[in-house]
């Protein structure tokens, strides 16, 4: 049981110690954030000064702040699937939505003839997410309405949207001139970058969406028990498809944000795999793909794990391609530690006297 | 038990609700005719039908739009194009179709292949023995199997994850090996990779060469582990639903199968790693990205479920067909290449809505029950479960 | 009535004096069993008497503590399913435990294929399967796909594949509980010619008519000990239902003696809070009717598998009736869904709490709040302060302990959980409350807390359904008793000081059907 009762016994500091890591440890995000710090301490030892921090040109500089930058598009993917994999769901055309948003916003942006001024690059924006949007509420229908398997609704998406994408740029890489645009993802604002600064406020508005109305605990709710929710008389189906469209949104919005510095639109490329790095991204932050409770800041940590990871690679002279070999290890090692097998072993599950051959679930 | 049948028993025999065949024997050809038409009617025929149809309606097309008089457009050089250009995913196709089968997915078999295809380069470029070279590159495939199959059945992670970690491993490994294209110019490679029979002559001629020869092989095999063996009867029972339940109550081996099934698809992987190394002449590390999709969404096309349980060797094999035919079609219709996302796409969605109006027929005769939409999120979890 | 064949045949299974412990409960304690050849045998007993324990004792499943199993004399110490069956035990669950997406040849022959070198010859073990079948009295297509028949037909196969290992002994556990008459009649007949051909079948059920239809001896558990072994004909009902539910016939006098609820309750030109008129859903309730009105408690009696839950998920719209009209306060209500319901003013505790009830990785405060919530949507939080005042405020009536809204309630006790979930319904006000076995399998103080609360809220005026096994409780609590059987509302009783447990017994044991 929680909330023991704490005795008046004198404990000696070395217990007291232990006792409160093994609390501390309990805690969802513990290993994570040990993890990320573990990280930033190694690069900080190889590299010096890695985490300086100046100011140049009047904004922020230095290497933290790159992998801050970085790390936008991750989270803004992540926080997304999140919610969508809360529900017990999956969103595999993330990637694809990147791509396709960032070709509208771009397409439109060079079709305008008035490329440079702020309100063609709002309009090119607001393009882009509407599309984004679309796609979302599409892959919700067929989820929630139609009733198919998420992995696959996603998948249809996952394999034409990168088509829809070639089709939107014709097949060659749109590049445009957009100053008001290319701020989108290159700016500054009071000395931090744009990224930053769009990731920090989506996290924060869908943190005071997600904790502030009672969305959040009914998506728990959806994922935990779906069984006990219906008979509680949780309608889930709006809940759900609502999460899918804003997965969509947010993926529109990574896209423009991690076009708009290049200012190119390379439908080929654009968010390719980024959709299992998102997947990755939150299961990093403590959320069970099995759905349930789920856990946004733990999304942000996993997204500064993944960017910290790949700023060590190279800061560690190894050649960049070798990030998949450490993505997978971490993966892996997450993951095996989570299984249910290991914790078994260790003794924390308890398990009915089963003779070794039984089958899990007899019912009789 | 001997195989005469013992006559009726005393006590009333009661005819069961659903299928009964008459009394089994010879009723001539319309008892026959019946009977097949039943079976095809069946709910685990009727998805292949579908594919069937649309694979016949795509030739039907393209049949109209681009025959001439002197040609037509439906050949054996067509179907020998076909077979060449697509041998390497007929192969993953059918390794995948072992992992839908029981309800998995193996997302590692794009990286698979680069990484095969670089081991054999690499391996060659060293001056290893082709034949050591072609088996350690299948090899390659069945370890990555074997690491997916224990994760997922010994630590209970979920087949998409354990192969997406996979992937990710492969992917490293690629880079590994090499950053940068390997070409294979060793003889005895290009000679295999070369290798052909020729058929017919002039502008009608066509070919079969090793690749289509190692696929037909595969999908053979394939056809008799899954339909003449009890293993493959153990593949189908593994994707009831029940998480292999029934099947280990049944007595027959479950765990064992599980890990089987994806030692199957690495090897397939493995071979379409060298069969795409022969089509490429070349091991390079950005290969196969999204392949694993393309095998995928094959199988499914090819109308089996991804839920597990459904579907046929010989579907899959129309499913690749159909995704070879549209490409074939958009070069044809002068489309630039990425219509074929888009279409295949389209043609999956198309299958998926159709699967699930069949299940939704079935559920609605079960009489479940729920208060929401009528084709309301089946119970099933969302991923393809372990 | 069933043929006895008991002549002194040699007993192909003895259990003898099985014990089995989980941590802090015994499950079986000393049972002993025999089950003898060409016999059908009953194995009864209500919820917690130790009937699934010890069959997957039998097959293999769990492992026994203390006792022996002899089969054919020979000793056994079980390792597993696949060990059970090769000793000549099988079983055949009550979810059909067999692949539906395999033909029926398959699943009849899979593991014992005829083979043709390393192909296996599907035609010679199509044929096999047709004989297995036919040798059931049943004509299947082998090729068709198994989950394209009934269930019942499907546990015919089931039973087709134990007999192809040429089983002794043949488990049926709970095979009628999804089966309409037919199908019963159907599944007998099979069961006869099994019995007439030398195996002996052990037969899980509750249905008291079909026992009595089809069984020859009977064997009592209650509470995981051994009640005893009887005749089928030389054993009333009546008797027979005492014995399951633990009341001697003498000690039922015991019972008037405890303080029951004696009410004058004028019902005359009230109008009822629900009324349901044929109320019903094929297969799983024959169509009723029943009206509750304020400040009563109804009790539901009946035996495990009588269609108490089943009557309470009609009335809250958790299932969608095939039959008859609802009516909820004056408003007739066409298709009641949860949500509804609720907003209606009527809640569902459900039985089972751990699959319908907590949402385990949430907290007491979470689970508490969530009917509550779900009324308002999920844009519309309820305000935090008004939360808290209700968690604490049922927290404290129902002394739920521990007293933390934020210990997840996964970690509560049995008891606590269900305390919690109380308060989940009890936050949204409802005019009509259904309880199902609220106090099943939590201790006793709890129970007396909660048999007290529903009495209070009663008598403030709130409507309530008492579902519950114990007959106790329910002749303690409830102004009417409705009495189910097999499925069907076979009985109302007004409470008063001539009712007692007997009657409620005799009611349920009342043989010759209806319908």
């Amino acid at each position: 049981m929680t909330g023991t009762v704490a005795t008046e016994t004198t404990t000696s500091p070395s217990a007291r110690l232990r006792e409160t890591f093994t609390r501390l440890s309990r805690h969802g995000l513990f290993w994570p954030v040990v993890a990320l710090v573990v990280l930033l301490l190694a690069c900080g030892i190889v590299s010096p000064g890695f985490l300086d921090v100046t100011v140049r040109d009047g904004h922020l500089f230095g290497q933290v702040v790159d992998i801050l930058r970085q790390s936008a598009t991750p989270l803004l993917l992540a926080i997304g699937m999140c919610l969508v994999i809360a529900t017990g769901g999956i969103d595999l055309s993330v990637g694809a939505v990147m791509a396709i948003s960032l070709a509208v916003s771009l397409t439109y942006i060079a079709e305008s003839g008035s490329g440079t001024t702020v309100a063609t690059a709002l309009t090119g924006l607001a393009l882009g997410l509407v599309v984004a949007l679309a796609i979302g509420l599409f892959n919700g229908f067929l989820v929630t309405v139609l009733g198919i398997q998420p992995f696959i609704a996603t998948l249809i998406l996952m394999i034409a949207g990168r088509g829809i994408a070639m089709l939107i740029t014709k097949g060659q890489i749109t590049t445009v001139t957009s100053p008001p645009f290319k701020a989108i993802g290159a700016g500054y604002l009071f000395g931090i970058p744009m990224p930053v600064i769009i990731a920090g406020g989506v996290f924060t508005l869908v943190a005071l969406l997600v904790r502030g109305t009672a969305l959040g605990m009914l998506l728990e709710s959806i994922g935990i028990n779906r069984e006990a929710s219906r008979l509680a008389g949780v309608k889930s189906r709006n809940i759900t498809w609502f999460v899918y469209a804003l997965c969509g949104l947010l993926a529109g919005l990574a896209g423009i944000v991690y076009g708009a510095p290049t200012m190119a639109a390379d439908a080929n490329n654009v968010g390719l795999m980024k959709e299992l790095d998102a997947i990755m991204v939150v299961v990093l932050g403590g959320t069970k793909l099995e759905g349930g409770k789920f856990s946004l800041a733990g999304c942000v940590v996993g997204a500064l794990i993944l960017s910290t990871l790949e700023r060590a690679v190279v800061i560690f002279h190894l050649p960049t391609q070798v990030t998949p070999l450490f993505k997978a290890l971490i993966l892996i090692v997450v993951c095996i530690a989570g299984s249910d097998r290991l914790r078994a072993r260790a003794g924390l599950v308890r398990r009915a006297r089963r003779t070794p051959a039984a089958p899990v679930e007899v019912a009789a | 038990m001997t195989s005469t049948q013992t006559p009726a028993p005393a006590t009333t025999s009661r005819r069961a609700s659903g299928g009964a065949a008459g009394t089994g024997r010879s009723g001539g050809v319309a008892d026959v005719a019946r009977r097949w038409g039943r079976r095809i009617a069946d709910r685990r025929f009727l998805p292949v039908a579908g594919t069937l149809l649309t694979l016949v309606l795509i030739l039907v097309i393209g049949q109209a739009r681009y025959s001439t008089d002197t040609r037509s457009f439906v050949n054996m050089r067509l179907f020998s194009n076909l077979l060449v250009d697509n041998s390497y995913l007929l192969v993953l196709a059918v390794g995948m179709t072992f992992v839908i089968l029981t309800g998995g997915i193996d997302l590692s078999v794009g990286a698979v292949v680069a990484l095969v295809g670089l081991v054999v380069a690499k391996l060659l470029i060293v001056g290893v023995p082709l034949p050591l070279v072609l088996l350690a590159g299948v090899l390659v495939g069945t370890v990555f199997g074997l690491l997916i199959g224990v994760l997922v059945q010994y630590f209970s992670i979920q087949p998409f994850i354990a192969s997406l970690a996979a992937m990710f491993l492969a992917r490293g490994l690629c880079n590994v090996v090499s950053v940068e294209s390997l070409a294979i110019e060793d003889k005895g490679f290009t000679d295999l990779a070369s290798w052909r029979i020729k058929f017919g002559h002039g502008p009608s001629i066509w070919y079969i060469n090793l690749s289509m020869i190692v696929a037909l092989v595969v999908i053979l095999v394939a056809v008799y582990l899954l339909h003449y063996t009890r293993f493959g009867r153990t593949v189908y029972g593994l994707g009831a639903g029940d998480g292999g339940q029934a099947v280990g109550l049944m007595g027959l081996r479950a765990a064992r199968t599980k890990v089987w099934v994806y030692v199957i698809s690495g090897t397939c992987a493995g071979i379409a790693g060298i069969l795409f190394a022969f089509y490429t002449r070349s091991g390079f590390n950005l290969t196969g990205i999204g392949m694993e999709l393309d095998a995928i969404a094959s199988v499914v096309i090819g109308g089996a479920m991804l839920t597990g349980g459904s579907g046929f060797v010989l579907g899959s094999v129309a499913g690749v067909l159909v995704y070879g035919l549209i490409q074939v079609l958009i070069a044809r219709e002068g489309l630039d290449s990425w219509w074929t996302k888009v279409f295949i796409g389209a043609v999956l969605l198309l299958f998926v809505l159709l699967q699930r109006a069949l299940t939704t027929g079935q559920k609605r005769r079960r009489k479940k029950n729920r208060d929401e939409s009528p084709a309301s999120p089946p119970d099933a979890a969302p991923l393809p479960a372990a | 009535m069933s043929t006895t064949s008991t002549t002194a045949t040699e007993p192909v299974v003895r259990m003898t004096g099985i014990t089995i412990e989980f941590p802090g409960v015994k499950a079986l304690d000393g049972v002993d069993l025999t089950l003898r050849p060409g016999e059908v045998h009953a194995l009864m007993g209500e919820n917690g008497a130790g009937k699934s324990t010890l069959i997957k004792a039998l097959t293999g499943v769990y492992r026994i503590d203390a006792g022996e199993i002899t089969v054919a004399d020979v000793g056994r110490r079980f390792d597993g399913p696949a060990d059970a069956q090769d000793a000549g035990v099988s079983t055949v669950y009550q979810e059909v435990n067999l692949a539906p997406n395999l033909s029926v040849a398959e699943n009849i022959m899979l593991g014992h294929e005829v083979r043709l070198g390393p192909f296996v010859n599907w035609p010679a073990t199509r044929r096999a399967a047709r004989t297995h079948l036919a040798r059931l009295g049943l004509d299947l297509d082998p090729m068709s796909m198994l989950g394209s028949h009934s269930i019942a037909i499907q546990q015919l196969c089931a039973i087709a594949r134990a007999m192809v290992v040429d089983a002794k002994v043949l488990i049926l556990d709970e095979p009628t509980s999804s089966l309409d008459k037919a199908e019963v009649a159907q599944l007998f007949d099979v069961m006869r010619q099994l019995r007439a051909d030398g195996v002996a079948i052990l037969f899980v059920s509750h249905f008291l008519d079909q026992i009595y239809e089809i069984t020859d001896r009977l064997t009592v558990l209650r509470n995981g000990r051994l009640v005893g072994e009887y005749l089928t004909a030389e054993l009333p009902r009546l008797e027979l239902v005492s014995k399951m539910v633990g009341r001697a016939s003498e000690d039922l006098a015991d019972i008037e003696k405890a303080a029951r609820r004696t009410t004058t309750h004028d019902l005359e030109g009230r109008q009822p809070v629900l009324q349901a008129l044929g109320l019903g859903r094929d297969g799983t309730v024959e169509p009723f009717d029943l009206e509750l009105y304020e400040g009563e408690i109804v009790g539901v009696a009946g035996l495990l598998g009588s269609g108490r839950t089943e009557v309470a998920r009609l009335l809250y719209g958790a299932d969608r009736a095939d039959h008859g009209t609802l009516t909820v306060r004056g408003a007739a209500v066409r298709s009641a869904t949860p949500l509804g319901s609720l907003q209606r003013g009527v809640a569902l505790a459900s039985e089972d709490r751990k699959k319908e009830g907590i949402i385990g990785d949430l907290t007491v405060r979470e689970n508490i709040a969530l009917a509550m919530q779900a009324e308002r949507g999920a844009w519309r939080k309820v305000p935090a302060k008004e939360l808290d005042a209700t968690v604490a405020r049922y927290i404290e009536a129902l002394s739920i302990h521990p007293a933390n809204p934020d210990a997840l309630i996964r970690n509560l006790s049995g008891g606590n959980q269900q305390k919690v979930l109380l308060a989940r319904w009890l936050a949204t006000a409802p005019k009509l409350l259904l309880l199902d076995e609220p106090t099943r399998g939590i201790d006793v103080g709890a129970k007396a807390e909660i048999q007290r609360l529903v009495a209070e809220l009663a008598s403030e005026g709130m409507s309530v359904v008492f579902i519950s096994s114990e007959l106790e409780e329910v002749l303690r609590l409830s102004h009417r008793v409705v009495v189910m059987r097999d499925r069907q509302k076979v009985g109302e009783l007004t409470n008063g000081p001539d009712v007692t447990a007997t009657t409620v017994l005799e009611t349920i044991a009342a043989s010759g059907s209806a319908s």
